[in-house]
């Protein structure tokens, strides 16, 4: 799987990729993520993740997306999901998500 | 090594021949050594009769010439005869015996007075073989009072008138020959006056001796005529102990003459013609005589001529005998060649013409056994190709009756094509032309199909015939409207009655009500179908076998109710399917069986049947079937003719999990489920597929099989493993209310798959876990 990552401003990060975050993707997606969170000079304030060209998230997905968003409060940071898909904001209300996260 | 009727007859006259030969050979050899014997015998005869009489006559002649001289000395010394009478008797006396030499009568010096001292009468054969008187003795000069021969005969002669023989001694006067001379005394009033003599010759001895050389005798056994060559005689003075004349044709003439007989080496006086010594090159055989004077008489004759008869007989007899038993041979091994191999040899010939199935005119002349036996063979022949015939016809009205068997079996399919709720297909492959198994299907009401196999003991047109009947029995019996239990046994009442023959039958059947699914099933003494049920494997069905058909009346058959899932399927197979051999014996068999059949995880069962069937002919194709082989396959769908199953199966692993949601996108896509359902399929299907591919083996490796089926209403998808026993859903649900930060990371798929299924079940049956989950349509 590609992810694109790249630094926004001083203390943002912003993570893209397409398809699938399933079995097969999720820990890789969560991994990478988590080392560009861990090798940036800065603290990161804010991790921006770009839904716009996910077509699938499962409870693999969503379990990354839990575990970045505690690594982020604990940098008393914020996550924020951009552009998700109508059918898997499902998903996220499912397991409680829309909670605390922004889904629109 | 003696295969072949051939060798070992040829073996066998060579072995009785060699023995023949043999015995005849010994009997050969022994017959020349008695021959041989007789032989010599014979020749002591002829030698006795033509040769030593001769000899002794002559010596007798001379001996008795000498006597009369002795006489005559004898008178005229006592009468005081004229000398010229005496002189005119001497001379009378050598005329009348021609052999000998000469001889005369000499008196004692001075036997008639001081005043003369040489009184002799001495005649001898001049050279023109005239008798002539010799008065040169009577002289001083010779004084044959002190010759040797004089002295050595003198002092050896008695009044009884012995004869004494001198040694061969050379006389000075006269002739230089080398002579002997017989002598006797002259008594006068028993008185010795003087001695009379007779000279021999050595080599006129010889002479005569020659002259009768045994080239007359003639073996009277075989009058060939052959004259003995290279036969040699020697004459010999036994008591004094040398040889007086020989006539051996190696001598230089008489240098043996005088010697003595001891001296030669080969001396056996008293053996003849069993003794043999070599003589210049020469194997003789000596004969000795001893004549009656004391001398000895040796003949000696060469072997080899002595026999040359008898070797000239049975030289060429024995080759010519052997000749004989070869030519027996030869004859033998031709005759056998012709009179038995070549015959033999013509039938195996014309057999394979035969079976060739070509016509061949059978027909040997000689010998008459075989000419009988091809007369036999012809015979047979012509009766085997009516025989053949008739069996041609047979055969033909067998597979007539083949094709009405055949075509009494349904074999169009599907045989309903209006009705959804099943598939079945079924085949019947006969052993032989016609055969004892069979099966049927129909609907005995509007909604229950009946579905049976059978198979009738026994085989060929008595098998095909109860069959025929059972089965036109069956078919009537299930249209009159009993129910299952009260069904069987009406129909094994009436088998029973219609069978005189002791045929008994084994049957499966099943009733199934196709809305309901419900099944009866009822086995009369038939192997075990398998069944296929919901995901799992193919398993033998549970049912009581009862016992077979036709065997007692009014018995009381168990039947078995069930329930049939959409998409479970039922094989009734004979056991000509388990029981077909291959060439080496080995049997199809039920694993084989098994291992097959559930290879096969698709809805066609017509490619199913029909890959089983070829599976099984092919592994008994290169041999004949003994047995039908029959099967029959039902799959229940259900009343909805739109239900679709499809499954998914293959090993449980996270790599494999990109495979397994492709097939479930596909199968997705081909049934038009609408995107929120698919996206749900996705998640559920993801979340248990991981629980099993990380959960369910964790020592071993093992499958997971998915399947999806659709009706109107319904998607279903169930999951199945062989793992260790795990529900899922016994795990406790997460609480979504939480804040995040208190939020567990796991639990949180199989939350969601409870929320996004409309029916979940778990059950954990047959070693597997099963998980059904159920989406409604609306």
């Amino acid at each position: 799987m590609e992810i694109e990552i790249k630094n926004t401003g001083i203390d943002g990060l912003y993570a893209k990729t397409s398809g699938r975050l399933d079995l097969d993707s999720a820990v890789e997606y969560g991994v990478a993520i988590k080392d560009a969170l861990t090798d940036a000079s800065e603290d990161i304030k804010e991790l921006v993740l770009d839904f716009s060209e996910i077509t699938f998230i499962s409870s693999f997905g969503l379990k990354v997306v839990l575990e970045l968003y505690k690594e982020m409060q604990a940098k008393q940071g914020t996550l924020k999901l951009k552009d998700i898909p109508e059918q898997l904001k499902n998903s996220f209300k499912m397991v409680g998500f829309d909670k605390f996260l922004d889904l629109d | 090594m003696f295969k072949t009727l051939k060798s070992k007859i040829i073996f066998t006259s060579f072995i009785m021949l060699t023995l023949l030969m043999s015995v005849f050979i010994f009997f050969a050899i022994q017959s020349r050594m008695f021959t041989k014997q007789l032989m010599v015998q014979n020749y002591r005869y002829s030698i006795d009769a033509l040769f030593v009489n001769d000899i002794n006559d002559s010596i007798m002649t001379l001996e008795d010439n000498l006597k009369s001289l002795a006489l005559i000395g004898g008178l005229h010394y006592r009468t005081s005869r004229s000398d010229e009478l005496t002189d005119e008797v001497v001379i009378r006396i050598f005329r009348n015996y021609p052999h000998t030499l000469g001889g005369g009568i000499w008196f004692k010096p001075y036997i008639f007075g001081d005043n003369k001292k040489y009184n002799c009468f001495y005649a001898y054969r001049n050279k023109d073989n005239k008798v002539v008187l010799d008065k040169n003795f009577a002289s001083a000069e010779y004084d044959y009072p002190n010759q040797q021969w004089y002295k050595e005969i003198i002092s050896k002669v008695t009044p009884k008138r012995n004869i004494v023989w001198t040694k061969p001694y050379y006389e000075k006067i006269g002739s230089t020959t080398k002579m002997v001379t017989a002598g006797t005394g002259i008594y006068a009033k028993g008185k010795l006056v003087g001695i009379a003599t007779v000279d021999w010759e050595i080599s006129s001895v010889i002479k005569n001796i020659s002259k009768m050389k045994p080239h007359e005798m003639k073996f009277s056994m075989y009058k060939t005529g052959k004259k003995i060559k290279n036969s040699f005689v020697l004459l010999g003075h036994a008591d004094d102990d040398y040889i007086i004349a020989t006539n051996d044709p190696y001598l230089d003439g008489d240098s043996l003459v005088g010697h003595s007989l001891k001296e030669i080496p080969w001396y056996a006086p008293d053996l003849y013609g069993t003794t043999y010594f070599t003589y210049h090159g020469k194997i003789y055989t000596p004969f000795f005589w001893k004549l009656p004077n004391g001398m000895v008489l040796v003949i000696c004759l060469p072997k080899t001529e002595m026999f040359i008869n008898v070797d000239m007989f049975y030289f060429p007899f024995t080759a010519l005998i052997l000749l004989f038993i070869f030519m027996i041979f030869v004859r033998v091994y031709f005759g056998i060649n012709r009179y038995i191999i070549n015959p033999i040899d013509k039938l195996i010939d014309i057999a394979h013409k035969i079976s060739d199935g070509k016509d061949v005119n059978i027909k040997i002349d000689k010998p008459a056994e075989f000419a009988q036996l091809a007369s036999t063979f012809d015979t047979m022949t012509k009766d085997l190709k009516i025989i053949t015939k008739e069996k041609e016809h047979i055969n033909s009205e067998l597979n007539i009756a083949k094709s009405i068997q055949a075509s009494s079996l349904p074999d169009v399919f599907p045989p309903f094509p209006d009705r959804d709720e099943f598939d079945i297909y079924a085949f019947m492959e006969p052993a032989k032309e016609v055969g004892g198994d069979f099966y049927d299907f129909y609907f005995i009401d509007e909604n229950r199909f009946m579905f049976l196999i059978a198979d009738v003991s026994g085989k060929g047109v008595p098998a095909a015939l109860f069959m025929m009947t059972v089965k036109t029995l069956i078919n009537n019996l299930s249209q009159v409207g009993y129910e299952p239990q009260e069904l069987i046994k009406v129909i094994n009442n009436k088998v029973c009655q219609s069978n005189k023959q002791g045929f008994f039958v084994t049957m499966f059947a099943g009733i199934v009500d196709v809305e309901t699914g419900d099944i009866t099933y009822i086995n009369c003494g038939h192997n075990a179908p398998l069944i296929k049920s919901g995901i799992g494997e193919y398993k033998y069905l549970e049912c009581d076998s009862n016992i077979v058909l036709g065997a007692f009346e009014d018995f009381d058959f168990k039947i078995v109710q069930s329930k049939l899932e959409v998409g479970d399927t039922i094989c009734l197979y004979t056991d000509g399917m388990t029981e077909a051999t291959n060439q080496n014996n080995e049997m199809y068999g039920e694993e084989r069986l098994l291992e097959k059949i559930n290879k096969f995880d698709n809805d066609d069962i017509y490619t199913m049947a029909s890959d089983m069937k070829n599976d099984v002919i092919k592994y008994s194709e290169k041999i004949e079937r003994s047995d039908d082989i029959t099967l029959v396959i039902f799959k229940y769908k259900n009343k909805h003719n739109n239900v679709r199953k499809t499954i998914y199966k293959a090993p449980a692993s996270q790599e494999n999990y990109k495979d397994f949601y492709k097939w479930l996108h596909n199968i997705c896509d081909q049934w038009q489920i609408n995107d929120e359902l698919k996206n749900k399929l996705d998640m559920c299907g993801e979340e248990i597929y991981a629980n099993i591919a990380f959960y369910a083996y964790p020592q071993t490796e093992g499958d997971i099989r998915v399947a999806v089926l659709k009706d109107e209403t319904q998607v279903t998808l169930k999951f199945a493993d062989d793992g260790i026993p795990y529900n899922p859903l016994e795990k406790p649900d997460p609480d979504i209310t939480l804040p995040p930060e208190q939020r567990p990371l796991g639990g949180l798929g199989i939350f969601m798959v409870k929320e996004m299924a409309d029916d979940i079940q778990y059950e954990y049956t047959n070693n597997s876990n099963i998980l059904t989950l159920k989406f409604n349509l609306q």
